[in-house]
């Protein structure tokens, strides 16, 4: 095998860059808002599997590739690793924040009430093809503004889950330990190695692939694992930053930031078992999955494709969409060595004369000279 | 007024207000407190530790993006932090929480707090009320 040492495509490659840019409207500061305002979703998405809440370069992130979220993600997460962390905030419990969204398909009477907040779950799913043909309505003429109730909604909420542990229906949980956040299993910062801590095995399903995250939960919801899930809770809230200050060493609220999370129960044999996920932004239908993926990788003998280094690994977003899109780069020297062997592996089988003959033809020959070789033999 | 509002809790309240009003406050204070060093000025990660309702372990969430300042004027320290990249607001928020730790123009910080806080407060509560609107009453048949 020789390696091919190449050189060129410099240029091509400025040009084809150029291209992608012009092939698409330039990128604007009022675009880039226009993102953030219309597309929080979308926003909320590149910015969990990015594992970076900063909704003004998420935003940024999706204009500038395009609409390709793995080259989005691709990109918060390259900014994210030229920044010093700084702090560690003190840690969030989903019972401490503003809730906007509070739901179970559990229990119809949970201690505080079901609360939809925003959600297009119980509507029409019918393009609005008027807002291509004319001018937009106004918020009036289509009704879509919100008639508010006379009292505020409460902010906080109970957990569903500490309900079912007050009957008895689930196991109780220990107090946890107060632990130093810096202290805390990081997989950004360590080796995952398996069987993972729960807290890695929580970090990476609250950065990953939500399509992967899908895909594999599905497979479980399907019949390949042993969980059939019910939501207990699902929730979407505002939860406050709360940082130290390093003088008077009281915490503060830096900012407020979207979070969610979702458990889901199974039955178990006396109580009810539970799964759980959550993620920076809201992002449902991962937490669904994530939640019931977490509960199949605690099974003794999951599915193959439901075990947690399974799971772990090929919903990593930049690794897997990273390791899928190399294979269209130059890999001229290891498919050289390839046809090297081929054409050995040809010449051993067929004969040197074969080498220039399409597969057919080699074949067809073969399929010749074993017939001739029968024939001789009968006449012998 | 000003006796009882601790720097962290108006740093808390002024995070969260309009960025250029919190600015334009810190710069008629500047000529107060006079020259200050700047030992931070920057963007950086905060990383939001959670924790699982399920087993109660706590794990990282991720990383928010934040700036901070931290200054020193006239023997004291003053500190600001806020989620987003926007250096000038976090030096604004140290300028004001170094004026709160020098005792100077305190009644003022309290009174934009103050203001601050009932904002925050009624829009909070007018977010709620739109989700108090989607509350289920349910039906048993």
């Amino acid at each position: 095998m020789a390696y091919v040492a190449t050189k060129g495509g410099e240029k091509a490659i400025q040009e084809s860059e150029k291209l992608y840019h012009q092939l698409k409207k330039p990128v604007t500061p009022e675009f880039v808002q226009e993102i953030m305002d219309t597309m929080p979703y979308l926003v909320d998405r590149v910015m969990g599997e990015g594992s970076l809440y900063a909704p003004d370069l998420a935003a940024l992130a999706i204009a500038q590739s395009g609409g390709d979220l793995y080259e989005a993600v691709l990109l918060l997460r390259a900014y994210r690793s030229t920044q010093p962390r700084l702090a560690y905030a003190k840690p969030v419990t989903v019972d401490e924040t503003l809730t906007l969204r509070r739901i179970s398909a559990a229990f119809k009477d949970i201690p505080g009430g079901q609360i939809l907040g925003p959600s297009l779950d119980y509507s029409h799913r019918i393009l609005k093809l008027d807002v291509l043909d004319g001018p937009s309505p106004t918020d009036e003429e289509e009704d879509t503004a919100v008639e508010p109730a006379e009292k505020p909604a409460k902010p906080q909420y109970p957990l569903v889950a500490d309900w079912l542990r007050q009957q008895g229906m689930m196991t109780a949980i220990d107090v946890p330990e107060e632990i130093d956040a810096a202290d805390i299993p990081d997989v950004t910062r360590d080796p995952v190695m398996m069987p993972a801590p729960r807290a890695h095995r929580l970090q990476a399903l609250a950065r990953a692939d939500t399509g992967g995250v899908l895909a594999l939960g599905y497979a479980s919801m399907r019949g390949y694992g042993f969980v059939h899930p019910t939501v207990n809770e699902l929730r979407l809230a505002y939860a406050e930053v709360q940082v130290k200050h390093p003088v008077t060493g009281e915490y503060f609220s830096a900012g407020r930031v979207r979070v969610s999370q979702a458990e889901i129960v199974t039955k178990g044999k006396s109580t009810y078992k539970i799964g759980f996920t959550a993620t920076m932004g809201w992002n449902e239908v991962k937490l669904i999955a994530g939640a019931t993926l977490d509960m199949e990788m605690s099974q003794a003998e999951p599915h193959p494709a439901l075990n947690e280094d399974f799971v772990l690994y090929h919903t990593e977003p930049i690794e897997s969409s990273g390791f899928c899109i190399h294979f269209k780069l130059p890999h001229y020297v290891t498919f050289s060595s390839s046809m090297d062997n081929m054409r050995k592996v040809i010449t051993v089988l067929y004969g040197a004369e074969a080498a220039g003959k399409d597969a057919d033809e080699r074949e067809e020959d073969a399929e010749k000279t074993a017939t001739s070789e029968i024939v001789t033999k009968d006449t012998m | 007024m000003a006796q009882t509002l601790s720097r962290s809790e108006a740093l808390g309240i002024l995070t969260k207000a309009p960025a250029e009003q919190v600015k334009n406050f810190a710069n008629s204070l500047l000529d107060e407190i006079g020259d200050v060093y700047v030992e931070k000025n920057r963007t950086g990660l905060v990383m939001l530790p959670y924790t699982d309702s399920a087993q109660g372990t706590t794990f990282h969430l991720g990383e928010v993006l934040v700036a901070e300042a931290h200054i020193k004027g006239l023997g004291q320290e003053g500190y600001g932090m806020v989620v987003g990249r926007d250096v000038v607001q976090a030096m604004a928020l140290a300028v004001i929480d170094l004026a709160l730790a020098l005792g100077l123009r305190t009644d003022t910080i309290a009174q934009l707090v103050s203001e601050q806080r009932q904002q925050q407060a009624a829009d909070d509560e007018h977010l709620l009320k739109m989700v108090e609107a989607t509350r289920v009453e349910m039906e048993t048949f």
